[in-house]
């Protein structure tokens, strides 16, 4: 993520959580192989705003797009797999050749939770 | 309590934008336990702040943990985010870590018509970019839409009020050697030196340079940090073509790669298709 990317994330959690928006977030936690994005790729799924940033598109992405609206329905984070080796000889967009390990949650709404401070 | 997802974003960036660095744990191991998605911060001291910790994980050893992890994490200049674990005890659990180091500087000096795509370029990769020229009518917003600072200043004393540190990758694209050489001989000077010194130039004046350098009493090992003529050899014309060549080269400087095509890297046919050596 550069540093442009952090501060377009940083804002639409921000704006998110001051409209009392819910969303999920999810985030590449672990690569191996040839993927599209790597470790550390974010995308915010905001049911009333659409996509901010991306997990790398394609089949992937929309497995990691279902996920989050299971997790703003449950409450509870999901860790999901997505696995784009299988179609090796397809034309497929998700023919990378790599496995994704993403770390899916439900982003709280409101002002509430740990303001930064000493703990 | 957790951090917030956005102030622990928020931390990252505030954090990078003021020169230091941070890092932040999520608890992503056993994802559907109840501490699934818990944040732990750990801010490090900079000049006019000192270390801090953000957040927890609800149990006084995994915070104690994630300190330690973080910390250490922070303070090796190659130490990595991703999956790391957490012992405590008996048990571990599985943290997603992200680290954010200061935002990198780049200080274009000569508001020319090459520092223009070097500009645009140099924000695309995420750089804080300084115009600096002494013609006012040069470093203009017109012509440097999205550089983040514009300074006009002089040669007599060009880094004046740009000041200058490891993080600062300096591109001299003056209109004479002179000036280069003004700029040069306070770089190379710094302790600690800038962290990229690259100068455009054909080979005929970055000699002229290095002549007049040594004759000043630089010593010769120290023009091995100049990067001269600047950038990579892809035959680079236009401007915008020799603002990728620098570009390129300071991406390699950053991460550390060969410069070389990654056909000839990787080799894919030759390696897995060979030749047959019969025909």
């Amino acid at each position: 993520m550069t540093h442009e990317d952090d501060l377009t994330m940083t804002q639409a959690l921000r704006e998110a959580r001051a409209a009392g928006r819910a969303c999920a977030l999810a985030t590449v936690v672990d690569t191996r192989g040839s993927t599209p994005r790597k470790t550390g790729a974010r995308m915010l799924v905001d049911p009333a705003q659409g996509l901010v940033g991306t997990v790398g598109g394609g089949c992937g992405e929309a497995e990691v797009i279902e996920a989050a609206h299971r997790v703003l329905a449950s409450g509870v984070p999901e860790r999901v797999r997505v696995d784009l080796t299988a179609e090796l000889v397809s034309w497929s967009p998700a023919v990378c050749g790599g496995v994704m390990d993403v770390f899916v949650e439900a982003v709280p709404t409101g002002e509430a939770t740990g303001e930064s401070g000493p703990s | 309590m957790s951090l917030h997802p956005a102030d622990a974003a928020e931390l990252l960036v505030v954090s990078a934008e003021a020169g230091g660095s941070a890092a932040v744990a999520v608890l992503v191991g056993n994802a559907e336990s109840a501490a699934a998605g818990r944040r732990f911060a750990y801010t490090a001291a900079r000049p006019g702040a000192e270390a801090a910790v953000h957040g927890s994980f609800g149990s006084d050893g995994l915070d104690r943990a994630a300190q330690t992890l973080l910390e250490g994490i922070v303070a090796d200049p190659r130490g990595r985010g991703g999956l790391h674990s957490l012992s405590v005890e008996e048990e571990s659990c599985e943290v997603y870590v992200e680290v954010r180091r200061p935002v990198l500087e780049l200080v274009i000096v000569g508001a020319g018509h090459v520092a223009q795509p070097v500009s645009h370029v140099g924000s695309l990769l995420g750089y804080r970019v300084t115009v600096l020229d002494d013609r006012p009518d040069f470093a203009t917003r017109e012509r440097f839409p999205d550089a983040d600072r514009l300074v006009r200043a002089d040669f007599d004393d060009p880094f004046r009020d740009v000041p200058l540190h490891e993080r600062s990758h300096i591109l001299l694209v003056t209109r004479g050697h002179k000036y280069d050489y003004e700029c040069l001989i306070r770089a190379l000077r710094m302790t600690p030196p800038p962290g990229y010194i690259g100068m455009i130039g054909s080979r005929r004046r970055v000699r002229a340079t290095y002549v007049q350098l040594l004759d000043e009493g630089i010593d010769r090992t120290l023009l091995d940090r100049i990067h001269a003529p600047v950038g990579l050899d892809i035959g680079a014309e236009t401007p915008e073509e020799i603002a990728v060549s620098v570009a390129a080269e300071l991406v390699m400087h950053v991460r550390g790669g060969t410069g070389r095509a990654l056909k000839d890297v990787e080799r894919v046919a030759g390696r897995f298709f060979p030749e047959s050596t019969d025909t």
